[in-house]
């Protein structure tokens, strides 16, 4: 699971004319040849801080988006479900540590990175700010925010640096249980009853404006954006990671009978784009900046979990250990 | 706060004071490596962060043999191992890798090759030395023929190996069909329904 391929507040350009020309070349050289950037090469200061920036919100995304759906290990239905939901939050929970450990390699300590999420520096995705209400919310995630996410963490895969793409290859082939899992429990609500339907109807009406926010506002083609595309740190706009989605999954739900709560949503064979009406993305701004359903909870169920664990990884605490960056 | 999530509803009424971590919160590092199947050489899956040598195993097993079994782990702490200048193009690491005295015997190093930037470092074989300079140097004679980008060394005394009598690790996963996508094939249920759908209109 992922939070899209939105990075929260850019980092400005200005940076670069401090950089050392002739190893800028060399790097971007490298890059242009289809070569991993390394933790030990050289990297302009704005690759590593983008780079920093976008792996940690990735992590936060994954352990923040372990609650929602973890609250219903114990009332998912039937002993099947349970041992699958349990499985995939466990999941989750292991993404975030080799994606912070992805991060590590570019210099920001792991303490550092919890301390931003949990004193609300640091971001994570905004889907995670949703109230789960019933099990089709759960399945809704499961399914198509997962599937969302494979989306993203699929191009960002073939990104240049090295430590971020070896872990995304073995999250996104620990992710096809996911995908395969929801997409199940969408068809069993689908095929059942009245009322089973219903609920993931309504769940659906619910979840689609955070699933259109999830890939992120339109990207404003600035010099950054250029750069960071030319730098495969991006690999790809919002627009297009939503377009892919939308292609991929649209017609899925739409063959089980649901209806998208989106009468302009329409392909147009001529381009291949996908027309929609614009989420409303005032909402999107107001819950990034804490105002969502589920901010203070969320945060809330991190901070009590770090002071619960306190006085056990103190008392773990070796004079011997000694904080080094992660080679790899 | 009121919450659907009982873990909420279980929070105490007041938060606790927001605490910075302090360094070392979340301890030391170890690097991971894994061999995926028997006669594959070992290579490095990641890290863990952990108290001891002996925890790390433990993370390390939970963390990166969980869903895809292997025949074999081990780890070591992220400061006993040496690494090489990286190099790129048709430079080879061990070129930069100066040659000392040598020494007969000494005790087993362990060598891990980069043969392709953004993949993992595998286990190139093993050399006696008395020290981790003269481990290089050893490598260098007798690996250094290959192009590589980077070269690791670890003292075999510093790795916790998987010991014979754990190897029985890994003989849950077989049972956990529930975590492959493969036992979750919804075809026939969608095509009766798609069928039901149809003789309906």
């Amino acid at each position: 699971m992922y939070g899209g391929g939105n990075t929260f507040e850019g980092i400005k350009t200005d940076s670069l004319a401090q950089e050392d020309p002739q190893k800028l070349a060399a790097f971007e050289a490298r890059i242009a040849r289809g070569e991993k950037i390394e933790p030990t090469d050289w990297m302009p200061q704005l690759y590593r801080k983008q780079l920093i920036r976008m792996i940690e919100q990735h992590a936060h995304s994954e352990i923040i988006g372990a609650l929602p759906e973890g609250t219903w290990i114990t009332r998912a239905p039937g002993f099947k479900r349970k041992m699958a939901l349990m499985a995939k939050v466990q999941d989750e929970v292991g993404h975030a540590q080799l994606l912070y450990s992805a991060a590590e390699t570019l210099g920001k300590s792991r303490e550092e990175m919890i301390n931003d999420l949990i004193s609300g520096r640091s971001k994570y995705s905004n889907v995670f700010n949703y109230p789960t209400f019933t099990w089709a919310d759960c399945c809704f995630i499961s399914w198509l925010v997962d599937a969302g996410a494979i989306v993203n963490q699929l191009a960002n895969a073939k990104g240049s640096y090295g430590p971020y793409c070896r872990a995304l290859d073995r999250i996104c082939a620990e992710e096809s249980f996911h995908l395969k899992y929801g997409h199940h429990c969408v068809i069993y609500l689908a095929s059942g009853t009245p009322h089973q339907r219903e609920m993931f109807q309504e769940a659906l009406n619910r979840w689609w404006t955070p699933m259109m926010h999830f890939f992120g506002p339109s990207d404003k083609i600035s010099a950054h954006t250029e750069i960071l595309m030319r730098w495969k740190v991006k690999m790809g706009t919002n627009d297009e990671m939503r377009n892919q989605f939308l292609d991929m999954y649209v017609p899925k739900i739409w063959e089980l009978g649901f209806t998208i709560p989106d009468p302009a949503l329409k392909k147009d064979p001529a381009t291949g784009k996908w027309a929609y009406t614009e989420p409303d993305w005032e909402e999107f701004k107001r819950v990034i900046n804490g105002d969502g359903p589920c901010n203070k909870e969320r945060l809330a169920v991190r901070r009590v979990a770090e002071e619960r664990g306190r006085w056990v990884r103190e008392a773990l605490k070796s004079p011997k250990m000694n904080y080094v960056t992660p080679l790899a | 706060m009121k919450s659907l999530d009982p873990r909420v509803q279980r929070l105490p009424e007041e938060l606790p004071p927001l605490q910075p971590k302090a360094p070392l919160d979340q301890f030391g590092s170890f690097e991971v490596f894994v061999q995926p199947k028997e006669g594959k050489p070992f290579q490095h899956e990641g890290i863990v962060h952990a108290p001891s040598l002996e925890l790390a195993f433990v993370l390390a097993k939970e963390a990166f043999t969980r869903r895809f079994t292997c025949t074999s782990l081990y780890v070591t702490d992220t400061r006993n191992v040496m690494v090489s200048p990286t190099t790129e193009g048709n430079q080879n690491a061990y070129d930069l890798i100066p040659s000392v005295t040598e020494h007969q015997g000494g005790e087993p190093f362990e060598v891990y090759h980069l043969m392709k930037r953004g993949k993992q470092h595998l286990h190139a074989g093993t050399v006696e030395a008395n020290s981790h300079e003269e481990a290089f140097s050893k490598a260098k004679a007798a690996f250094g023929s290959k192009q590589v980008f980077n070269v690791w060394v670890v003292r075999r005394s510093d790795i916790r190996f998987t010991r014979p009598e754990e190897q029985d690790l890994w003989l849950t996963l077989p049972e956990k069909k529930f975590r492959d996508a493969s036992d979750y094939k919804g075809g026939d249920k969608l095509k009766e329904f798609l069928e039901r759908q149809s003789s309906k209109s």
